[in-house]
């Protein structure tokens, strides 16, 4: 049964390559190799909306020179998203006990895609400045023994970031996943001294295409380390929620 | 080893074969091949110590395909003059028809399709798959910002408005009391659909499943808010843009605030951040199309009691079970419905 796929097989076994042709690939910009970053598979079948590979970003001008939603042939993209997070927030063991976290998060900054801007129409890396605004769940500092207790509370928590986001694009399909990888430093509030420190920053994302996608990160300060996993949205959709929500809560009496 | 077994097997398997390296054959049923054209004369025409080559071949049937009978050949729509002729089997040897007929694969660059178009011809009549125009060529709505069928991956924001019943348990003040009480409840979520089960019909694939994540946020009476981070499915029941749906979406949920008051001994009214542990929520919602779902659906809140915990900071569990309307905001209903609802609970529901 095997036999004819077998001989198929073995004809065709790929000639040799000469140089010349991987140089010609190399030129046109094909010269990404791996699992994740092969183009859609050769299909006479496909959703009937779906963009066609030769169409140009949404939300792009000068044919994906810059775009207001990151997409996978985007040469420089805006970021700018909201988010919600929860995690945990461990102070030093002397400070107090582990409590829950909470924050939600305006982000924005821009991107580019060097191997792009050299020429090739495609390359998975990304890289560019990023900076965010949180407001988080408030600190909670108990110092002393059960009889002599010392409790100390804040009612919440500002984190300003700054970072470098290297993006790793997983393929060329529309809407493509893409790894995120942010290091940076964030300056907040430590505990409940009330004095603001720098620290450090660092966040790993999945994202699909600009829209939205996963995170999780951490901010690490003096005595006071904070990790938080959630769910970020461009926005262009988090803008109607964070309107619907302010409308809500301010009509109804509750700001 | 390997290479040396791969030889037998195909000494073993194979009819005597001498066609060019290049051109490997693959076998096809024997009903096809009365109906196959001559081949041409450049075509390979070394195949079989058994039979004549070249136009002789393919003049007519072999004889055991005379002695019995065979189903009604299906017509080549266009000539294949790459396809090389069958052996013929002998008077003896019951015919296979997966074994003595055969394709050439198609020479070229060495890149898919491996096939002449001819072939994907013949193979898409024998096993009636349709070619034609498909059921819907209507475009999705607003870009696919509402969810249809015929999109691949899409992204939509949605409200919930919905009656709940709300409940604590558990009061850490020490009156005993486990108070329930009627509120609202609004919800905007930002979903991010991803096919997981597609069919398709004609040359057009139609989303069946989608699933990916979502996340948003959760008002209810005095101030309460949560955020929740999760998963959101849909199942399609039908391709059309009305089509039913079951939806079914949970989540992590966690306390973000609520609104202070002064009659609990605290300082200054208003809405303040408030941390609470991550809980969940979970519902499920019979919908038409991407429009809108009826929901049905309940939210767990964890307590923050451990023993290391202050009293003054310990939350108690609570919960809600809600029945209400999602849908696309897009659309203008479900995000006035919802807004009306966040609006409406903070002004008349308070919480005991």
């Amino acid at each position: 049964m095997f036999s004819p796929l077998l001989a198929a097989s073995l004809a065709m076994e790929p000639a040799e390559v000469d140089d010349a042709e991987l140089t010609t690939a190399d030129e046109e910009g094909a010269g990404v190799y791996g699992p994740f970053f092969e183009g859609e598979p050769a299909s006479d079948i496909e959703f009937v909306t779906q963009p066609r590979p030769d169409q140009l970003p949404r939300l792009s001008v000068g044919k994906g020179a810059f775009c207001f939603v990151e997409g996978t042939y985007c040469k420089a993209s805006l970021l700018l998203s909201a988010d919600i997070g929860f995690g945990m927030r461990a102070p030093a063991s002397d400070e107090g006990p582990d409590v829950p976290y909470a924050q939600f998060t305006f982000r924005w900054g821009a991107t580019i895609r060097p191997g792009m801007l050299r020429g090739k129409p495609w390359h998975a890396w990304g890289v560019g400045p990023v900076a965010s605004w949180s407001r988080g769940t408030g600190s909670l500092t108990v110092k002393g023994d059960a009889l002599d207790q010392e409790l100390d509370s804040t009612d919440d928590t500002t984190v300003l970031r700054i970072g470098l986001v290297n993006q790793l694009w997983l393929s060329k399909r529309n809407h493509a996943p893409h790894l995120d990888f942010t290091l940076g430093a964030a300056r907040s509030d430590v505990l409940t001294s009330g004095v603001k420190l720098w620290g450090s920053h660092a966040e790993l994302a999945m994202g699909f295409g600009g829209w939205g996608g996963l995170f999780l990160s951490g901010d690490f300060l003096d005595r006071d380390t904070r990790v938080v996993m959630g769910f970020r949205g461009h926005g262009i959709a988090a803008g109607p929620i964070i309107a619907m929500a302010i409308a809500g809560l301010a009509a109804g009496g509750a700001l | 080893m390997i290479s040396a077994a791969l030889l037998v097997a195909l000494t073993t398997a194979q009819p005597a074969v001498d066609a060019p390296a290049s051109e490997p054959v693959i076998q096809r049923p024997a009903a096809k091949r009365d109906a196959e054209p001559p081949a041409p004369a450049d075509a390979p025409a070394e195949l079989s110590e058994a039979e004549p080559s070249g136009p002789a071949a393919a003049e007519g049937p072999a004889p055991a395909e005379a002695a019995e009978p065979t189903p009604e050949p299906t017509p080549e729509p266009a000539p294949q003059p790459e396809v090389a002729v069958a052996p013929a089997s002998p008077a003896s040897q019951p015919t296979d028809p997966t074994e003595t007929e055969r394709f050439t694969v198609a020479s070229g660059d060495g890149g898919p399709p491996y096939y002449t178009d001819a072939d994907s011809q013949a193979l898409r009549e024998r096993h009636d798959i349709k070619t034609q125009a498909p059921d819907r060529t209507d475009q999705a709505r607003w870009n696919c910002l509402i969810a249809d069928p015929t999109c691949g991956r899409s992204f939509e924001v949605n409200a919930l408005a919905a009656y709940t019943l709300r409940g604590r348990q558990g009061d850490v003040s020490g009156t005993g009391e486990n108070p329930r009480w009627s509120s609202g409840r609004a919800q905007y979520d930002f979903w991010m659909n991803l096919p997981v089960i597609t069919d398709i019909r004609g040359r057009s694939k139609f989303t069946r499943m989608t699933m990916g994540p979502k996340g948003g946020l959760i008002f209810s009476d005095s101030g309460s808010t949560w955020g929740n981070v999760g998963m959101a499915f849909r199942y399609w029941l039908g391709r059309g843009r009305w089509a039913p749906t079951i939806e079914f979406s949970s989540a992590l949920s966690f306390k973000l605030g609520e609104r202070e008051r002064v009659d609990r001994g605290l300082e200054q009214p208003g809405w303040k951040m408030t941390r609470g542990p991550v809980g969940f929520t979970a519902d499920v919602g019979f919908g038409l199309g991407g429009f809108g779902a009826i929901v049905l659906g309940g939210q767990y809140d964890s307590p923050l009691a451990r023993e290391d915990i202050p009293e003054p900071f310990r939350t108690s569990a609570g919960g809600a079970f809600f029945l209400g309307f999602r849908g696309n905001i897009l659309w203008g209903g479900p995000a006035a419905a919802a807004v009306a609802t966040h609006i409406a609970t903070q002004r008349g529901v308070e919480a005991p």
